[in-house]
């Protein structure tokens, strides 16, 4: 943090190697939170460089009040939202409550089979687990991004996401319900 | 089983899910996962579902750096260009 502080002091300055180190450090970072969320390698380069000079020309907006990499998420987020807007056609998925618990007095739970937890992700399981997501509307793909596979609070989610946090949480509850019923067909013998 | 004495269940795993099920919040939990396979299944399959996803990384083939700076010295030259152009005001002597 205490370098970041400095890198950051310097790049508001308009010294560019120093920013060049920001971004070395959190570049890595950057593209992967993109990918999870665009499931593109071509969007997520896209959504790098946007992010890092949309970073740069906003540098005097950061206060300092958050961790610097959450403010890089904000940005992200953003790219990607706006991409979305103007590239997709994906169709629009409701998912409501009353989709997940489908009806049915008797409820038949299937076991999914041995997917141990370092189980290898080959490709075909990589394009299921894409595929499933990407049917998944952007704003809950990102609460689940940044909840579950980055980790982050709830707090900080919604604090970068401008929700609130019971927000927050229905989002990523109904997220995780959709992801495991798309999953379900795959993995349950 | 009835699906309605255990949807609350459902509910409460989903919620749950990243707490430790050790934690005092999951006690009633915990015990309705050891004696209903369905439940128990449903725990599991939604824990999975997150850990598949936690384990998919992806990583980027060398650095960019080079690419965005360069971008930004584009863009900067062509900005201070434009304000030649522009702003710049006549020398009062020229
Ligand atoms: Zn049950």
């Amino acid at each position: 943090m205490e370098d970041d502080t400095k890198l950051i002091a310097a790049s508001k300055a308009g010294d560019k190697k120093a920013f060049g180190q920001l971004v070395k450090k959190y570049e890595q970072l950057v593209y992967s939170f993109s990918f999870k969320i665009c499931r593109d390698k071509n969007k997520a380069e896209e959504v790098l460089q946007e992010t890092f000079i949309n970073a740069y020309r906003g540098l005097n907006s950061f206060s300092g009040n958050s961790k610097f990499s959450t403010w890089l998420y904000r940005i992200v987020t953003n790219n990607c939202l706006m991409m979305h807007r103007k590239k997709s056609h994906e169709p629009v998925v409701s998912i409501e409550e009353a989709d997940l618990f489908k009806g049915t007095d008797e409820l038949q739970i299937p076991h999914w089979g041995e997917t141990p937890q370092d189980v290898v992700l080959n490709k075909e399981l990589k394009d299921v687990l894409d595929r499933a997501i990407q049917k998944l509307p952007l704003d809950y793909r990102i609460v689940f991004v940044m909840r579950d596979v980055e980790g982050l609070s709830t707090e900080e989610v919604g604090k970068t996401l401008n929700l609130s946090v019971p927000a927050v949480k229905s989002r990523l509850h109904r997220a995780r319900l959709f992801l495991r019923e798309e999953l379900n067909p795959y993995f349950s013998k | 089983m009835k699906a309605a004495e255990h949807k609350k269940y459902l509910f409460e795993i989903c919620e749950k899910i990243d707490l430790d099920l050790e934690s005092p919040t999951c006690k009633k939990l915990k015990e309705h996962l050891a004696q209903c396979p369905d439940c128990a299944a449903y725990y599991d399959s939604l824990k999975k579902t997150i850990v598949l996803y936690r384990n998919y990384e992806v990583e980027m083939q060398g650095s960019r750096v080079t690419e965005i700076l360069s971008r930004l010295d584009l863009e900067d030259d062509a900005d201070a260009k434009g304000h030649l152009k522009i702003k710049l005001p006549k020398k009062p002597d020229a």
